[in-house]
Order: C-alpha cells, then sequence, then structure tokens
C-alpha cells in the first residue's frame, strides 16, 4: 500500500518538472508534442498570450490514455502499439473478429514497419481477441 | 533516451494520473443528454465503442474534448489527433473553424510553424524549383475564393455491416469553408512543369516515427497532371476568412473542390511532379474503392480477390437533417423546421427532399442560398406530425448531374463512400 502512495508524488514531481521544462522549451517546440489532460474539462479560450514574433501556434495536444482492459499481453499493447498511436485507435474500434485483429496487427508490421518481436506479436493479437471481439468485448 | 523510452515512461505516468482523472470526468459527464436515440448506459458511463451493430447515433459515441483552437469537439482518436464535428453545427453554409473537423494520420502532427522559416517548395520534375514564403504567395499570385466541402472518405463508417475497422466517425468528419488562397495552376506554371511529368505529389508537415520510406514515417498524396480538377485546386492560407487553425492545416492547406479530404494536404509544403505513378501506401493500397458502382462489394469478394480497386475520388451526393434531432418531444398538430445541409461531388445540389411515410412520397425543401457548387447548400422543410406516435423523417438530394441518394448500404473494405438516405425518428406527443 505504501509503494502505491508513493507513486502518485514521484509522478506529480514529475509533472512539474516537465511542465518548467516545457516553459523552456517552448521555442523548439515544434511537432507531435503531447501531454496528458483529464477528460471533462472545457476551458472557453482566453486571449492569445502569444508574441508577434514569425512562430505561429504552440500548444501541446492533449492525451486522454484510455484504460485497457487488463490481462495477460496488456503491457505489451501498450509498450508496442503506442510507439506510434495512442490506445484509443484500440479503444474506438468496434468489437472486430479475431480474423480481423490478426490482420491489424500484421499491417502495422508490414506495413507501417513496427519492431514487434514474433513472439510479442502473437502475445499482442491474443490479447486484442481476447478483450476486443464480438464474444469478448465488455467495456 | 530514445523517443521510444520517453513515450513509454509518459504512457506509465498518464496511467498512474488517469485513474483519478477519468472517475472525476465520468461523473462530471453523466446527465448531459447528449443521446440521440438511446438511453445512456445503464452504468452511467459514457459508451467508448459501438457495434458490432451499426453505430446508431448521428456521431461518433466519443466524449467532448477541447484541443487548441478548437471548440469542444467529439473525440476519435488523441495522438495522432481525430475530432468529429457534433450535429448541431451542419444547419448552416459555413462550419465555423473552431468546430471543423480533425483528422491527422501520422503522430509528429506540427505544434506551431515558424512562418520565417516555412516555405511552399515546388520541385520535382519542374524547369525552376521555386520556394515561396507565405508573403510571397500572398503577393504574387492573384487570391481566389472558393466555397467547398472537405468530406473525410470515412466520414458515417461506423455505419457499415459488417463493421470495419478504422476510425469510427459518425456523420461529423465533414464542413464546409470558404478558402481563400492561389491557383494549384499558377504555381505549377511559376516552377514550370516539365514534359513526360505523370502526377503532382503533395507533402505537408506532418510526419510519423515509423522506419523512414514506411507510410508511418510520411503522408503523401498525389494526383493525376491531366486531372481536370487541378484547374479548381486551390492552395489556401484563409478558411472563412481567417488564417487555418493548426489543426486544420496552418499555413497553407490544398483545396480539392469535389474531392474527398485524403487529398487536401494540411501544412502543404511540398508540391511535387512526378515523372511516375505514385505507389506509395496512401495511394496504393491506401484510400481506394472498388471500381463497381457506388464502390460496393462483398466482404467474399474481396477474399476471392475478384475486385478491382481504384483511389478514392469524388463525394457522392448526401444530405442531412441538423435539427430536429429527436431529442426532444413535438406536440402532434404543431408545425417545425427541419433544418439541414445537402451536397454532391459531382456538382450543385438541385433538389433536397423529405419523405415521411417510408419513402412512398417525396415533397421538396426550400433550398438556401447557392454558394457555389462545391458548398454546403442548406435546405428547410416545414413538417407537422400529424398524430402523436412515432414518426420517421427520410431526406434525399439530387445533384445537378441527377445522381440521387439512394436507399441502400454501402460496403467496401475501407468503410467508404456512405451516401444512403439519412433517417430520424421523432416523437410526437398529445398536444392537449
Amino acid at each position: 500500500m505504501q509503494m502505491n502512495r508513493r507513486v502518485p508524488v514521484a509522478v506529480l514531481v514529475f509533472c512539474f518538472a516537465l511542465t518548467l521544462a516545457g516553459v523552456g522549451m517552448y521555442a523548439e517546440l515544434k511537432k507531435g508534442q503531447y501531454q496528458a489532460a483529464t477528460l471533462g474539462q472545457f476551458p472557453q479560450t482566453s486571449p492569445s498570450e502569444s508574441l508577434p514574433d514569425s512562430q505561429y501556434g504552440g500548444k501541446a495536444y492533449p492525451l486522454y490514455a484510455p484504460e485497457l482492459v487488463a490481462g495477460e499481453g496488456k503491457a505489451e499493447v501498450e509498450g508496442y502499439c503506442s510507439m506510434c498511436h495512442s490506445a484509443r485507435y484500440i479503444t474506438m474500434q468496434p468489437p472486430l473478429p479475431a480474423a480481423a485483429w490478426e490482420t491489424e496487427v500484421a499491417k502495422m508490421k508490414k506495413t507501417f514497419g513496427a519492431t514487434i518481436p514474433d513472439e510479442v506479436t502473437s502475445k499482442i493479437v491474443r490479447y486484442l481477441q481476447a478483450h476486443y471481439a464480438p464474444e469478448t468485448r465488455k467495456q | 533516451m530514445d523517443a521510444t523510452e520517453r513515450f513509454l515512461s509518459r504512457r506509465g505516468l498518464l496511467k498512474a494520473l488517469g485513474a483519478a482523472g477519468a472517475g472525476l470526468a465520468l461523473s462530471r459527464w453523466v446527465g448531459r443528454g447528449t443521446t440521440m436515440a438511446q438511453e445512456p448506459a445503464s452504468s452511467g458511463a459514457i459508451e467508448t465503442f459501438t457495434g458490432p451493430g451499426a453505430n446508431p447515433r448521428w456521431n461518433s459515441v466519443g466524449p467532448y474534448v477541447t484541443e487548441p483552437q478548437k471548440a469542444p469537439l467529439l473525440l476519435l482518436t488523441d495522438r495522432p489527433v481525430q475530432l468529429e464535428t457534433p450535429r448541431h453545427y451542419f444547419s448552416t453554409a459555413f462550419t465555423p473553424n473552431d468546430a471543423f473537423y480533425v483528422r491527422w494520420h501520422l503522430d509528429g502532427i506540427p505544434n506551431n510553424v515558424d512562418l520565417k522559416e516555412w516555405r511552399l517548395q515546388i520541385e520535382g520534375n519542374v524547369a525552376k524549383p521555386q520556394a515561396f514564403s507565405l508573403p510571397e504567395l500572398m503577393r504574387k499570385f492573384k487570391a481566389v475564393s472558393i466555397a467547398a466541402v472537405n468530406q473525410c472518405s470515412g466520414n458515417s463508417r461506423s455505419r457499415l455491416q459488417p463493421r470495419v475497422a478504422g476510425g469510427q466517425w459518425g456523420n461529423g468528419a465533414m464542413g464546409n469553408a470558404m478558402w481563400t488562397g492561389v491557383r494549384l495552376r499558377e504555381l505549377l506554371d511559376a516552377a514550370g512543369v516539365k514534359t513526360g511529368s505523370v502526377e503532382v505529389q503533395f507533402q505537408g508537415l506532418e510526419t510519423g516515427s515509423g522506419p523512414k520510406g514506411m507510410a508511418s514515417s510520411s503522408f503523401l498524396k498525389s494526383l493525376d497532371l491531366a486531372n481536370p480538377v487541378l484547374d479548381e485546386c486551390v492552395v489556401a492560407y484563409l478558411m472563412n476568412g481567417e488564417p487555418l487553425p493548426m489543426l486544420n492545416g496552418f499555413p497553407v492547406r490544398l483545396i480539392v473542390p469535389g474531392y474527398f479530404a485524403t487529398y487536401w494536404m494540411k501544412c502543404l509544403s511540398w508540391i511535387r511532379v512526378l515523372d511516375t505513378t505514385d505507389e506509395n501506401f496512401w495511394m496504393k493500397p491506401g484510400y481506394r474503392i472498388p471500381d463497381t458502382p457506388k464502390g460496393n462489394t462483398t466482404p467474399d469478394d474481396v477474399k476471392a480477390g475478384k475486385v478491382n480497386m481504384v483511389p478514392i475520388a469524388k463525394m457522392p451526393v448526401r444530405s442531412f437533417l441538423a435539427s430536429p434531432d429527436g431529442s426532444s418531444k413535438i406536440p402532434a398538430g404543431m408545425t417545425v423546421t427541419l433544418r439541414g445541409i445537402a451536397f454532391s461531388g459531382y456538382g450543385r445540389v438541385t433538389r433536397v427532399e423529405i419523405s415521411d411515410d417510408g419513402g412512398k412520397s417525396w415533397s421538396a425543401a426550400k433550398l438556401g442560398e447557392d454558394y457555389g457548387a462545391y458548398s454546403f447548400r442548406t435546405w428547410e422543410a416545414a413538417w407537422t406530425p400529424k398524430s402523436p406516435g412515432k414518426h420517421t423523417v427520410a431526406v434525399r438530394a439530387t445533384d445537378e448531374k441527377g445522381n440521387t441518394q439512394p436507399d441502400a448500404p454501402v460496403w467496401n473494405p475501407g468503410g467508404y463512400l456512405w451516401n444512403r438516405i439519412e433517417k430520424q425518428e421523432l416523437v410526437a406527443g398529445i398536444a392537449g
């Protein structure tokens, strides 16, 4: 229990450090910057804080990490699939037949170049079939 | 730390934060009444998916989120960003910039652009390669404006049966804007397209984390140089009279009137003339449709290898009822106004019709202002539920080429070209 309590503190400290680093790095912020955000919050647009220089845009895009179903292979899915895209690409799908998940994962490797070792590939496919197929999907 | 490690540690962090945040978010959301045809899930949580049946709602089921320069929109995915425009925005001809849907393919979306550095390059098989700054584009070339609908190829994908993998859009992956910029032809002429050229390729600032040369590292789209649509293409730096939101392609975006949005390159930065046919993933096999009538086929025919696939192009005719959306009961005998929009990639919409008797009879709706062949055309119609009970209102459009929406589903492996007649159940109550 104690271990569990320590995690959020460490996380908050790390977040704060990231925020500070973010301010300093503003000028270099160019591409693919995302930051954790909370669903259900809708801030109104505020007056622009930007400078009259040649930079346009500048905000990081919010990440709303979905909670994947617990099970064998979840860590691998989070680790490998998240290299290119958020796990929302999984939770957004309708329940897909087992063969469709196999095709999807194969496409990620062959077409998109995901470097997933073969033994991990089968684990990932089994996880998706076990939790995100018509017979299995609950949430 | 390499990029992967950095991201993985960020994921761990998100997970730790997520548990507390998600509970809070869900409890705040309940009771907002966003549902159209269904009751909220009994657990009190918002749905995260639909299927394996067709999505019964007008929009996708994602939660509302607020992204930079955007009003609250429906979330499909957060990285890369895909956001859907809510139904109520579709009763006007022009979709506000902050409500315009968003669809990116790769996670390296620009967060900002430095206009001192940014140039639009015209290169490849040309006599004089060019690099134009934004002031040069605005000063050297005549500004032209065109109203044009931008619709994702996969709009309404969640309607297909059987369902197909991909972005599970409802109907809101579309929008119409007045685009202002320079003609693509003038830019190509400035560079001088060499004889023997075949296609023109477009590339924006978006990149992905995948290996170089793979579909996951760059998003590239091409059009045939002989395609007459090139004469209508505009490189736009204004959207409804304002700079484009970053998520919609600041500083310039390619406008391909009548064509699906896959060709409308965001943050357009390279126009590349090719002397060969582009066969990168995003042209082949990506974004292809069967060369059958209405792009329709079956899973069995695809499996049997019977289907010839060709690049997706023009948008079939569609029409939508924006309101009423079925969330309110209407007293029987009260005349209400039905409102919505219609469009076609094949030419202007000439007729929008309403039916409330299952398609046996149709009556013409009144069309709104005509902003050109490629714009949304608003329509409205008076409608009176004569008796208490459930009524179903259907809307269909016809374009100037005589294409009319069918009351039949479409199926193809990409989940493209859905244009079935839209129907809305409306409940009339006893008036008193």
